[in-house]
Order: structure tokens, then sequence, then C-alpha cells
């Protein structure tokens, strides 16, 4: 391909995992800033969509496409059956019960021989490419997009904006918050086969709840509520590990400052809730006079 | 006329607190309705019995010929009751706009999948909704704030938008909790002609809680008084101000 001579493999690594961390942060913001559950699981249905996509591909010699889809679609099916019993709580008890639940999943994958147990799945084949990745990543975030912005999105906000007044206003707020952990889940799947099939290697452990955290930091730095500001976080954060790597520790402790500092600074996260657009860059100016940005 | 609502030895206890005991309420299609009594007599209770919040203890609720005890609050909506509250529950960090617009997603007019896909029936549902929650704002006299966050409206006109609000659920029973709090006196004479607008414009029974006796006096048709939970006294304006019980209950014995 063209674009292989042009763009050196090391930063055409970089930005698929840059692709693969938006569709994570972006599906993450779903459930935790627009429907406001506070869900620190997301590693867990990467984990089920990179074990289930990765089988597909071993052991039945699916087509790539297939093989994504199952991934998200077991991951959705994870998503329902874990949001059902655990979306009854509240705040940080769902933030505890979610963060088990993740780890259950990576206790339960490292426990079964069929898929490698704790060594985990080798040879998986290299499918991902940058198109690939590019490619799901659009869908993502134009599918999160658009059920944002209709009524049904609007019904996720709701909840996270007053749950009490939302169901007094006639929405089902259990249903539209399995709705989004669902879509989440679903995303975050398609997240982990991409990795999965790019990476060609995957073992039980690198979907902890590290990771879990490191997919959160994206969406609060971005801000709660932004898809413009996960994707910019999601950009930022992964250039940061990379130029970091020689440094395992210290990636650390920079994320961690990096949190606090925003926390201190901007507790709404970078964007807080607005989003990226020629529109806002034109309020900035003064041009526009706040026309409604619903259908921008 | 028919009734619409009506409780039967409606009650709900707390532990050992009876909040409300034996509550027979009575609203007929079209009413407008006070429930009045000192702070703490059980009226806020009443609303959260009626909107399913509450379990209630004893007793039944019928609505519209059907018991509606049991259901939770969104499907209670859905038949047709909806409220506003005292301690204002917008959706804050939402516009005016998107607030109403959510209490029309009762009635929204595409599904799920025409929305991530886009198709005409979206946009043309989307612009239903959103010239139907224009509409009602022009109505309510917000439609100039249709823009601005709900938090950031004075506190008159996030009462006004909370009834608005309920309105979009197209409700055919209106529960208004304390609509007059905090207005002061010109505001409230504007509200006092809104609702009565209200009820004759979009055809609804109304059930307000009031602490303004000004305003329950002069729109309210029937007055129930609660006490303690207990409901001591039932009538028309005219009746009420007179009963020995409800001075009683408000003044203390011997006033």
């Amino acid at each position: 391909m063209y674009s292989a001579e042009i763009i050196s493999p090391f930063v055409m690594l970089n930005l698929i995992i840059i692709a693969i961390n938006i569709i994570l942060a972006v599906s993450l913001n779903l459930v935790v800033g627009f429907t406001g559950q506070f869900s620190i699981g997301h590693a867990g249905f990467m984990a089920l969509g990179a074990y289930a996509s990765a089988i597909m591909s071993l052991n039945f010699n699916a087509p790539f496409i297939v093989s994504l889809l199952v991934g998200a679609i077991v991951a959705g099916i994870g998503g329902i059956i874990i949001g059902i019993p655990t979306l009854r709580l509240r705040g940080d008890y769902l933030a505890i019960a979610t963060l088990g639940l993740a780890e259950i999943i990576r206790g339960v994958i490292t426990n079964i021989d069929y898929l490698g147990g704790a060594y985990g799945l080798m040879g998986i084949p290299q499918r991902t490419n940058w198109l690939w990745a590019f490619g799901c990543m659009l869908v993502t975030v134009l599918v999160i997009k658009n059920f944002i912005q209709s009524s049904h999105g609007r019904a996720c906000i709701s909840v996270r904006e007053n749950e009490i007044a939302a169901e007094a206003m006639g929405i089902n707020t259990t249903k539209y918050k399995v709705i989004a952990f669902t879509m989440g889940s679903f995303f975050a799947g398609i997240g982990g086969a991409l990795l999965a099939h790019y990476i060609t290697f995957i073992e039980p452990n690198a979907f902890n709840f590290l990771k879990s955290f490191d997919i959160l930091v994206m969406v609060v730095l971005g801000g709660q509520g932004s898809l413009t500001g996960s994707v910019v976080a999601a950009i930022v954060l992964t250039l940061i590990s990379t130029f970091l790597q020689s440094l395992a520790e210290l990636r650390l402790i920079i994320y961690a400052i990096i949190l606090i500092l925003v926390m201190l600074f901007r507790p709404q996260g970078l964007l807080g809730t607005h989003e990226l657009s020629f529109k806002l860059l034109q309020r900035k100016r003064g041009v526009s006079h706040g026309s409604h940005s619903a259908d921008a | 006329m028919a009734a619409i609502l009506q409780t039967h030895s409606l009650g709900i206890s707390f532990g050992g607190l009876k909040a409300v005991q034996d509550l027979n309420l009575t609203l007929n299609e079209g009413d407008l309705v006070g429930l009045i009594g000192p702070n703490g007599a059980g009226k806020t209770t009443v609303f959260n019995l009626l909107t399913g919040i509450y379990l209630p203890t004893t007793g039944d609720i019928i609505f519209k010929g059907e018991s509606i005890v049991g259901l939770k609050p969104y499907q209670i909506a859905a038949k047709g009751i909806t409220r506003t509250f005292q301690n204002i529950r917008l959706f804050g960090e939402l516009s005016v706009l998107e607030n109403v617009l959510i209490a029309r997603h009762l009635h929204v007019p595409y599904n799920m999948m025409h929305a991530i896909f886009r198709v005409g029936k979206f946009y043309q549902g989307e612009k239903e909704m959103r010239d139907e929650a224009y509409e009602l704002l022009k109505i309510m006299n917000l439609a100039h704030k249709a823009e601005e966050k709900a938090k950031n409206l004075p506190y008159g006109e996030q009462r006004r938008l909370e009834i608005a609000r309920a309105l979009a659920t197209h409700p055919s029973l209106l529960l208004l909790d304390e609509p007059a709090a905090g207005m002061n006196p010109r505001e409230t004479t504007e509200l006092m002609e809104l609702i009565g607008f209200i009820r004759s414009k979009f055809n609804v029974t109304i059930l307000l809680i009031e602490h303004d006796m000004h305003l329950v006096m002069n729109i309210c048709e029937q007055i129930y008084v609660l006490d303690y939970g207990v409901n001591i006294a039932h009538g028309t304006p005219e009746e009420i101000k007179n009963n020995p019980r409800v001075i009683e209950a408000y003044l203390g014995e011997g006033a």
C-alpha cells in the first residue's frame, strides 16, 4: 500500500492505537459522560470482544468482518447481562460493581483452557490495518453521535441530569441505562477485537483494571459528555504514553499528575460538555448568536 | 362529570410514622383542586404516592378507571399524570428547549434505528418535536430563553419551565407542587392567570399544593386540607375558610 511507504511503521502503529483508543473512550463516554453511570469495567468488555473475535479467526477461520461483529455482539450481550443487575446501583456502588465484574470476566477467561488460560492466545492473524481501524472509529463516533443527538440520547442525558425528574417525565430510566451500557460494551468489543487482530497476541492481564482506568482517564480528561473531548484526549494521551514508553513507571506518575491537575483546574475536563465544532469557534469569536447546535 | 382520579383510604407509613392516613380524594375531569395544610402535613407525600415514587401501605389509587398502584413513575407518566417538584428538579445543564424535548420523548415519532441511520423520518420527527416544544415555550413565555441553560434561569422562570415540561408529556392530570413558592406577588398573580389558562387550553385536571392562601382561595374550586397526614376538611374555599378545624390546624387551639 502506498501509505506504508510514506508513513513509517512506528507512526502507523500509533495511528491504529489512537483509533482504537478513540473507540474505547467514546464508547465509555456514552456510559459515564452522557448517561452518568460511573462504570470502570470497560476493559472487561474489551476482553470479551478480543477473545470472541480471536476464537472466530483462529478456530473457525472466519472473515475479519465476521470476527469483529461476533466480538462486538458477545461484548454487547455481556453488557446486557452485567448491566441489568448492576445499573440499579448508583455512583460509587456501581463503580465498584463494574470494576469487580470486569475482574470476574478476566478471572473466568484465565481459567478456561480453550481460551489459552493465563498464557493467552497467540498467532491471531494480523488483519487490523489503518483502514479497518479508522473505519471502525468513524462508525463508532458517528453512531454514538447520532444516538446522543436524538430523543433517545436526550433520554440518556436526562438520567444523568436528574433521574427522579426523568422518571416523572415518562423516561424508563432503567431501559436507557441498559441501552447506553450495551452500546458502550458493543463498541468496546470492537475496540478489543481490533486490538487482538493488530498485536496478534492477547492475554487476560492486558484487560485488567488498569486498562479500564486508562480509558476512564481519557473520558474524564476530555470532558464527560463531550465526544470530541474524548477524541482529543485519546489522541493526546496515546501520544504521551508512546513518548514515555521507555520510562514505563514514570508514565503512570505523569498520568496521575495530569489527572490531578485537570481535577484541580478544570474539573469538568478539557471540553466539559461542549463539542469542538466550527460553530463553537464562531461563537468564541462572537460571530454566531447561539443557534441551536443539536442538528450540527 | 366523570371522576378522573380517586383514592380509596390511601395511606403510607414510614416505620411507625403514619405520613398519610385514610385519604379519600375525588377529582373530576377539568377540576382545579387545592391540597393545603401546615408544613409536614404530608402533602408532597400524597404527590409521591400518586406518581409512584412511594408505594402505598394501604388503599388504592384509581386513575381513569384502573388502579395505578405498583406502577413505576414512568408508567404513571405515560398514563397521563405528571408533576412539578417543590424543590425544582430541572435538567440543569441542558437548554430550556431540551428540557421540554425530553418530556416529549413519551410521544417520540421515530425509533432508535431511524436516529442512528439518520433517515428522513428522524429529521421530520425531530422537527415536529421541536416545533411543538417551541409552541409550548411560547405559551409559557419562555421562547426567548429556549437556548439558555435551565439552571441559569431566574427562579420564577424555572418554575414556569417545570410546568412547561410537565405539560409536554400531554398529561390529563397535572400535579403542581407549590408552583408559587419563591415568587413575588406580581409573579404569583401572573401564575394564577396562567394556571387557569393552562387548564382550559390543555384540557387538564389540576391538583395543586400551595401555601399562598390568596392563590388557593382564588383559583381552586375544591380544597382538601391535610394535617398530620389526616384529611381534616374538604369543601369549597368558602367552607374551608370558615371551618373551625382548619383554623385550629393553622393557628393552634383557641385562636
